[in-house]
């Protein structure tokens, strides 16, 4: 059964959470990981990589680093996973 | 009153020569050891590309010890260290063992080992690694089987500071010599190729594609390598006594750390190792002639490297030549600061500095004399040694000319 | 000039405490901390208990932190310099002031980090390794995180000499004061109960109960010992310079007032040579301190249960001590922390320093005849109430680094 975008959103914040440590509650999809959660490249590579493994999917280099907010990574499982935007 | 401490022998193993002469010709010329890796299969990668040690053969120089079993950053090992001792042309029968010693430093130890355990593990058959793996896994065990195959009997350890490690190993044997607690230590690094640690920094993004390029506009990352280099040192009024060529003096070192990240190196930590190096040997920054650079050839490091530079050098950076030799060698990890002191040393005695090869356009923010693609005729009285790794861990080491 | 060397502060991560007092005690009562694992699963193999630091929880020391960068070792080295730094009085400014350096011996750092990096690669590809994970799989990653966490900037080494590791860290230590290199650095070690090294030394038949003969407790110099339990932890010490400790009115715990290390090239198969090179280092111990084996109160052995290693470590002091050797009071704690690798040495140094606080040097557990002909025979299970103004330490790896300090009480 396809993914609803909710349950991809809930998936990589449970992710983001685990290597960050911070309140998946106090996230949205126009929250950064420079400028609002303050995490070092090395964490958003981490998020982007579990993020791969959890969903099955290999998103290429030259996109990484497009992937700055929650919603950029949504989008981009989605798009990786064919799910149609919702 | 401390000894002054001296290099009278050199050992290298490397992907451009096996033995200091083959090496140092080698580096001169600008050969390049990288190729596409053979050690294992990297058609699962997006990287291909390493510098590998090729027609190494153990039966040259391990004798004692069983070469079958022990690892191959220790067969590295033991190579340099005999090549090292040859090199030095010390008569064994005048030594008291008890009185020598061996530091070595790495990154991975005997990766293979832990990598052969893993695929037992991985395959349901965990009941084929035997004892083996205890007694020759420890990277503890690259100094001990060292000291094994030698029959040396002094200060005997092993410092794992990842890619600073060799100079680690070279800075506590010459404290342990200053100290008069030892007569000779074999000191230097080693690493073997690893599957592990190539993961890594593929994961990173770290790896080149094709070529390493220190200090190019268009870098794009390190070569994973493996090596050892491994020298000989010993108080100068000893080296005298028994009338042996000495390629330059080690005048004094630093050490610093970052405490700031894992993996990104910053300016700071890496200006302070070269601070405390230079005041120490008391050596101001214009007496410097030359300068080994970390020089991986990533975006970041070169960049952060020459800001050190520049803060601690101020105007005379720009007059003081500085290459990089993992252009040509790849990254040796633990063994790669080892070679590049080996290579100051030599730089020093033969008046000639290696080239930073590959460097074909200029970046604006890496502004100084790499010593691009041609070897280069130098006097070079006073050499720097830089040397940063994970961790945080910095060090820079200094070696000086000797008057004759 | 030759600077002294002074202990200002303590702290240790033990499966029998979590502080030196609580560590202490726990070894005067003859607890052991050897139990059932639970940190994996120790099915088909012979051995199944080791010296477990039960519960482990870093916020339990650090507060609630992102715990997710730091692997277990890690965390454990980071809580215990916590301690050790709040311990020894340097607190967070004047580490933003000066430069405290960190020496950690270990034999293992990360082999549990190291494989789950490497597994993982294998079995989902390489594109899937955890980044996080790889900056753990240097085996100076445990150094290089608690210099992040704790604000080291001074000489930061991390140094591997099998179990020896803690010891010859301890020295490296000393050697960076002595020179002047450093004025105030963390010393001691740390290694984890992992899988990966509990196999490895079950393996190889070192483990009591992995052998095929009875038992299975570690019980050094006994008839009975057929090798050593696994145990881990972390512990410990800020070393100083005894002149700035003295300016800054830090309370000395004791000084270390010698040292001695060396190499037996044969790797413990020749038992002559073994003995020849621990006493060395024991010989180059007591010189560099300027005393006589009649001026050691007590002599912590290396001894974990080992046969050869620990008959071998016996016969050394018997050579050294000569007439005294029945006489000199002797420890052993591995019978009851099982052989802590890294962490090892330091936890002896940490032992002797509350014995010589509180007067009391912890027995051998569950010792109840000494081997025959056992080079040392004064050893006992009970407890010891000593005054003890100095204690040799040693330190005796498997396969032929050794080393030694003497530990000093400062009058």
């Amino acid at each position: 059964m396809a993914m609803s975008a909710d349950e991809i959103r809930d998936k990589i914040k449970r992710s983001i959470a685990s290597i960050t440590f911070i309140d998946p509650g106090k996230f949205d999809d126009f929250t950064s990981y420079e400028d609002d959660l303050a995490i070092d490249s090395l964490s958003i590579l981490e998020i982007v990589v579990d993020v791969e493994y959890q969903f099955q999917i290999k998103v290429p280099e030259e996109e990484l680093s497009a992937i700055r907010t929650i919603g950029d990574t949504v989008k981009t499982v989605q798009k990786y996973l064919c799910v149609e935007v919702v | 009153m401390q000894p002054a401490v001296v290099v009278t022998g050199i050992g290298t193993v490397t992907s451009i020569g096996i033995g200091r002469e083959p090496f140092w010709d080698s580096l001169l010329s600008g050969l390049c050891g990288i190729g596409d890796v053979e050690s294992f299969d990297t058609s699962s990668y997006c990287v291909h590309r390493g510098a590998e040690v090729k027609d190494f053969r153990s039966e040259a120089f391990v004798s004692k010890l069983d070469r079958n079993c022990i690892g191959r950053a220790s067969q590295f090992a033991i190579a340099a260290a005999r090549l090292a001792l040859a090199d030095a042309n010390l008569d064994m029968k005048t030594l008291d063992f008890e009185r020598v010693g061996v530091t070595i430093g790495t990154t991975s130890g005997e990766p293979q080992m832990i990598e052969r355990f893993d695929d037992a593990a991985v395959s349901g058959a965990l009941k084929s690694v035997g004892p083996e793996f205890m007694r020759f896994y420890p990277c503890h065990v690259i100094a001990a089987h060292v000291a094994s195959e030698l029959d040396i009997e002094g200060v005997n350890v092993t410092i794992p500071t990842a890619c600073a490690a060799g100079n680690y190993a070279i800075a506590h044997a010459f404290d342990v010599l200053r100290a008069g607690r030892v007569d000779l230590m074999l000191a230097g690094g080693s690493d073997s190729f690893s599957r592990i640690t190539y993961t890594g920094f593929a994961r990173l993004g770290a790896i080149a594609p094709e070529v390493c390029q220190p200090f190019d506009r268009n870098r794009k990352g390190m070569v994973p390598g493996e090596g050892a280099g491994i020298l000989v040192l010993e108080p100068l009024e000893r080296a005298v006594r028994r009338q042996a060529r000495i390629y330059a003096e080690v005048v004094g070192y630093g050490l610093s750390c970052d405490a700031h990240h894992m993996t990104a190196a910053h300016p700071f930590g890496a200006a302070r190792a070269m601070e405390k190096a230079l005041s120490e040997s008391r050596i101001e920054p214009e007496q410097v002639s030359y300068i080994s650079a970390h020089g991986t050839g990533t975006p970041t490091n070169d960049r952060i490297e020459t800001l050190a530079v520049k803060r601690v050098f101020k105007d005379a950076a720009y007059r003081t030549p500085i290459s990089s030799i993992k252009s040509m060698l790849g990254h040796s990890m633990g063994a790669a600061s080892a070679i590049e002191a080996a290579v100051c040393a030599l730089a020093i005695f033969h008046g000639r500095v290696p080239p930073t090869i590959n460097l074909e356009e200029p970046d604006p923010e890496c502004d100084l004399d790499y010593v691009p693609n041609c070897a280069r005729e130098l006097d070079v009285n006073v050499a720097m040694n830089n040397a940063y790794a994970f961790g945080g861990n910095n060090a820079s080491l200094i070696l000086r000319k000797i008057e004759a | 000039m030759v600077r002294r060397v002074v202990i200002t502060g303590a702290g240790v991560i033990s499966s029998l405490g979590d502080s030196p007092e609580n560590l202490h005690s726990a070894l005067c009562e003859g607890r052991t901390g050897l139990r059932p694992i639970k940190l994996f699963s120790t099915e088909g193999l012979g051995c199944h208990l080791g010296g477990e630091v039960a519960s482990f929880s870093a916020k339990t020391y650090l507060g609630e932190k992102n715990f997710r960068p730091l692997d277990r070792t890690s965390q454990l080295v980071a809580a215990t310099a916590e301690m050790a730094l709040d311990r020894s009085g340097w607190s967070v400014e004047m580490r933003g002031q000066h430069e405290v350096g960190l020496a950690l011996g270990t034999m293992f750092c990360s082999v549990h980090t190291i494989s789950q990096f490497d597994q993982r690669a294998l079995v989902a590809g390489p594109a899937y390794a955890s980044p996080m994970d790889f900056s753990n799989t240097v085996l100076n990653a445990a150094a290089g995180q608690t210099a992040i966490w704790h604000n080291l900037r001074g000489v930061n080494s991390t140094i591997a000499a099998g179990s020896a590791s803690g010891l010859q860290a301890i020295i490296y230590a000393t050697e960076l004061i002595r020179s002047g290199r450093s004025q105030a650095i963390l010393a001691g070690g740390a290694d984890e109960l992992c899988f990966e090294s509990f196999y490895g030394f079950n393996r190889a038949e070192l483990l009591c109960g992995s052998n095929h003969s009875p038992g299975d407790f570690p019980i050094p110099f006994d008839k009975r010992r057929n090798g050593f339990a696994l145990g881990e932890g972390a512990a410990l010490l800020v070393l100083e310079d005894a002149e700035l400790a003295a300016e800054r009115g830090a309370s000395v715990l004791a000084e270390i007032s010698g040292q001695g290390g060396g190499f037996d090239p044969s790797r413990a198969t020749d038992s002559g040579k073994s003995i020849a090179a621990i006493a060395r280092s024991i010989r180059l111990a007591l010189n560099d301190a300027h005393v006589t084996p009649d001026e050691i109160g007590c002599v912590s052995m290396s001894a974990n249960g080992s046969v050869p290693t620990d008959r071998n470590e016996a016969a050394a002091v018997a050579a050294l001590f000569g007439e005294r050797a029945n006489a000199i009071p002797v420890t052993a704690i591995k019978s009851m922390l099982g052989e802590t690798l890294g962490a090892s040495g330091a936890m002896q140094v940490i032992t002797l320093l509350e014995a010589m606080r509180d007067g009391a040097v912890p027995g051998i557990s569950q010792l109840d005849e000494v081997e025959d002909n056992f080079p040392l025979r004064n050893a006992s299970p009970d407890t010891q109430e000593l005054d003890l103004s100095s204690g040799l330490i040693n330190s005796v790896g498997f396969d032929g680094g050794c080393c030694s300090i003497v530990l000093s009480r400062c009058e």
